[in-house]
């Protein structure tokens, strides 16, 4: 217990004189989880839109298809993405193997479904009296539509937050492209499976502390616009 | 009078139930019609069709002598001369005056003359100091002028009601009566379902009766 006590005030310390390891793996994190977001943002609202705004005969394939990539383990889409950018790979040549912007290629394939997945949830919820009303109202088919994200934005901000904590959290992706290079790609998960293998653990501990937070503050903020 | 509507062999289908079938309906310009019918008649899907929500599944439909291209642009423009006023209307989230100025805004219009027209159907449903009022909040019978008034700020050639009065107190139903009675004379088109077999009196003008989805009757 005293171990576990030690380690903890250990890493309070090193929250607070902010080391430059934390901070540099905390940035790190956040700004590869924020660009995934965003690319996660920009590619699933619009597919979560279309599947649940359309018919057409395969929609059924495709929410299960959404639902079973949500379900993908990191370490596949490590894997995946890997085989595009390794040297051998058709994208080898663009060298971005090892990069923060393989991260971020990585963390965006699996933000994406997570992020179509709730738009199209917050799609389904919607009130069928939305589209009818905006265009009887005289407006065009995409008025229409922005009209209808505007009236489920809640749900479309709960699906950002939810793909953002999915990619903070993960540890394949950034391990397996990024590398786990110090002051470059190591991310906070990265960094406290390297140096807690290596004894580090109030290292750990206080990375620990600052992921929790980030979670707890996403988890609020989720709790929150679901409940609007 | 002049043709606004033409309805020629006009069906639509749920799978195999059919909702509407018509073999010929007119409708004229700038007059009141009361549309009735038990619940199941179609009267709801057939103000869908003349509102160009709702494709037919067969069938022809002409506005204003053009016939509908129902995938062509001509719907998306049709749309914009027509209204539909649902029985429990939908308002967007945000202040009264963003309800009321939607359609205004869907238009392009906006400024000076949105202010105008939104103070103007306001006013007409008796809402003239609820402009900043959050549309959530309202009572169901303020809800219904609320969309009322944004169904008449761009001023369409039609207004097609599903029921406008039934949800609501008296007091609002009597004005929006007055409202709607007035519509005719100022050129608009309207289209007004109710469930009574006998229409009140303020309700001067053609009646399309529907049963089963056919016109069982029709005074145009």
């Amino acid at each position: 217990m005293d171990f576990l006590i030690s380690s903890f005030a250990a890493a309070l310390r090193l929250i607070g004189s902010f080391s430059p390891d934390v901070v540099d793996a905390v940035g790190t994190s956040l700004s590869v989880s924020a660009g995934a977001t965003l690319f996660a943002a920009l590619f699933g609202i619009p597919v979560g839109l279309a599947v649940g705004l359309s018919d057409f005969r395969l929609k059924g394939l495709a929410v299960t298809a959404l639902n079973t990539l949500m379900a993908v383990p990191t370490v596949v889409v490590g894997l995946l993405v890997y085989g595009f950018l390794s040297r051998q790979g058709p994208l080898g040549a663009l060298g971005l193997l090892f990069t923060p912007t393989a991260i971020v290629i990585g963390g965006t394939l699996l933000a994406s479904p997570i992020v179509a997945n709730y738009t199209l949830a917050s799609v389904r919820g919607a009130d069928p009296r939305i589209l009818p009303t905006a265009l009887t109202l005289g407006a065009g088919p995409f008025r229409a539509v922005t009209t209808l994200v505007g009236e489920i934005r809640f749900g479309v901000f709960a699906a950002v937050i939810a793909g953002f904590g999915r990619v903070v959290a993960e540890v394949g992706v950034a391990m397996m492209l990024g590398g786990n290079i110090r002051g470059y790609t190591r991310t906070m998960t990265t960094a406290i499976a390297l140096e807690t293998s290596k004894g580090e653990f109030s290292f750990g501990m206080a990375l620990g502390i600052v992921l929790m937070t980030v979670a707890l503050i996403v988890n609020l903020f989720l709790g929150l616009l679901q409940r609007r | 009078m002049t043709e606004l509507y033409r309805l020629r062999s006009v069906t639509k289908r749920y799978g195999s139930n059919v909702a509407v079938d018509i073999d010929a309906l007119t409708i004229a310009a700038g007059r009141l019609y009361t549309l009735t019918g038990a619940n199941g008649a179609g009267k709801s899907t057939l103000l869908g069709i003349l509102a160009f929500l709702t494709p037919p599944t067969t069938g022809e439909i002409f506005y204003a002598g053009e016939r509908i291209d129902w995938k062509s642009e001509t719907v998306g423009r049709r749309r914009r001369q027509v209204t539909l006023l649902h029985q429990s209307p939908y308002l967007f989230g945000g202040t009264v005056f963003r309800n009321v100025a939607y359609g205004l805004k869907a238009r392009g219009i906006a400024g000076e003359t949105a202010h105008r027209a939104v103070e103007r159907a306001l006013a007409t449903v008796g809402l003239d100091r609820f402009r900043d009022r959050d549309a959530r909040e309202l009572s169901g019978g303020e809800a219904q002028r609320v969309a009322m008034a944004r169904a008449l700020a761009p001023d369409p050639e039609v207004l097609l009601l599903d029921e406008p009065l039934a949800n609501i107190d008296r007091e609002a139903a009597a004005l929006l009566e007055a409202v709607i009675a007035s519509l005719p004379s100022r050129g608009t088109t309207v289209v007004m379902t109710t469930h009574d077999p006998d229409p009140p009196a303020w309700l001067i003008g053609g009646s399309i009766v529907l049963e089963g989805g056919k016109v069982a009757h029709a005074d145009l």
